[in-house]
């Protein structure tokens, strides 16, 4: 790869994935002096993982759990520095992650399934299957990513910031 | 729980520790019933509870109330709270959060406390305007991640404007939020697929970007912080509750298709 290629490709994905996480913080009523913070955890997470997927050839799933590690560690250090709690930076930049092209496939497979005539289905059901599997693995993956930083440096304390 | 007891701690009068118990559990179902993860809710309320002078407070988060009993001497007060909106509003969490810091600071008596709490959860939103706009823009940033050209970012764009117009309006009117959920969903995808009959373009794209706004990711995300943290119960129910308003969204888009007889990929 050369350089102003991937130059071009980071610069991409960071503004529409700061513009998608800026607009899920308005919707979710951040406060204005927070969404910065929120930009900057979208586009890091994000850029994790299409780094990884497109440069690094990991599987999607793999990649998406590391963006959201990226994720929960900016979110917590970011919630440090600004006296506010993790979840307002984490939730909103997480939703830049949603694997919201395998749960519409996954869905257009049970329409067909449920729209056949005969048993002759198998390849329907196979697209329904494979990717509401894979949509669940990927939530998943996103949400206990996110938790990772709470869970290995907030062991003991009851209090949380 | 790692607090030490406080042995130099006065015992509060009756009087004195329903208020402390009062203003526990309205911060504890402000908390809930804005988005916050069970875990939160009960240190906050913990931390909150303690600060103004109780010795130990037990709390009980349930899907759709919050218990919270506060002791002090030999006294002891209780008191439950129905929850039965579970919303986001992150300015409410961080308001909350910060009144917690300052109460443990022991800057803040419990008269102010009860005022801040009530000024709280009067707090304005934004602009509705701004609302539509910026979460029109968000769904259209989320096309070109997904691979769409221009005429896809505008498609969504207005797609999921007027999608968030209809959430709005619906909303103010107090309908089942899970009719809500689908009525958008029809109004996102109607919009996306008759303005892609106009300008021929790969619609899939523009569709699945337009209902990005309904997809319930703090339920989600709360769901599993809930069970990774033990708290089964609560963490089960998110976990339903977004599987429940995924599948309304789907609904949503199902309609429109089968109503204009198109299945696009």
């Amino acid at each position: 790869m050369n350089t102003p290629e991937l130059l071009g490709f980071i610069l991409n994905d960071m503004l529409w994935a700061g513009l998608a996480a800026l607009g899920f913080a308005i919707l979710f009523n951040v406060p204005a002096r927070l969404l910065p913070a929120c930009i900057v955890c979208g586009m890091v997470g994000h850029l994790t993982r299409e780094l990884l997927v497109s440069y690094a050839h990991v599987s999607l799933e793999a990649a998406t759990f590391a963006g959201a590690i990226v994720i929960g560690v900016f979110g917590s250090a970011l919630a440090h520095r600004l006296h506010a709690p993790a979840p307002i930076f984490q939730i909103a930049a997480a939703i830049t992650l949603v694997p919201g092209a395998f749960a519409y496939r996954s869905m257009l497979g049970f329409i067909r399934v449920t729209s056949m005539t005969g048993v002759s289905g198998n390849a329907a059901l196979e697209e329904a299957l494979i990717f509401s599997i894979r949509t669940a693995v990927l939530l998943g993956a996103i949400a206990i990513g996110i938790a990772v930083p709470t869970l290995l440096f907030r062991r003991k304390t009851l209090i949380q910031d | 729980m790692n607090d030490e007891t406080h042995p130099e701690k006065v015992p509060l009068s009756r009087e004195a520790l329903r208020e402390v118990n009062e203003i526990s559990l309205l911060a504890g179902a402000l908390l809930m019933q804005n988005g916050a993860e069970t875990a939160r809710v009960e240190e906050t309320v913990h931390r909150i509870g303690t600060a103004l002078g109780a010795n130990w407070l037990d709390i009980l988060v349930s899907p759709n109330a919050i218990i919270v009993t506060s002791s002090s001497g030999d006294e002891f007060r209780t008191r439950l709270r129905r929850v039965l909106v579970l919303g986001v509003n992150m300015r409410v969490i961080d308001e909350v959060n910060s009144l917690s810091r300052r109460i443990s600071a022991g800057d803040v008596d419990r008269h102010t406390a009860k005022e801040e709490l009530t000024r709280i959860s009067h707090l304005p939103a934004y602009n509705r305007w701004l609302i539509v706009a910026m979460v029109g823009l968000g769904c259209a940033a989320f096309s070109r991640l997904f691979g769409g050209d221009a005429i896809t970012f505008i498609i969504t764009f207005l797609a999921a404007s007027i999608a968030m117009l209809t959430r709005q309006e619906l909303s103010r009117r107090a309908f089942n939020p899970l009719l809500i959920t689908i009525v958008t969903a029809f109004v996102a995808s109607t919009v996306a697929l008759l303005m892609s009959r106009l300008n021929p373009v790969p619609t899939a794209t523009a569709l699945l970007s337009s209902v990005l706004l309904l997809i319930p990711g703090v339920h989600l995300i709360n769901a599993a912080q809930d069970i990774i943290k033990g708290h089964l119960v609560t963490g089960i129910v998110r976990g339903f509750l977004g599987a429940v308003i995924t599948a309304c969204i789907a609904l949503g888009i199902l309609l429109a298709m089968s109503l204009f007889q198109q299945a696009v990929l």
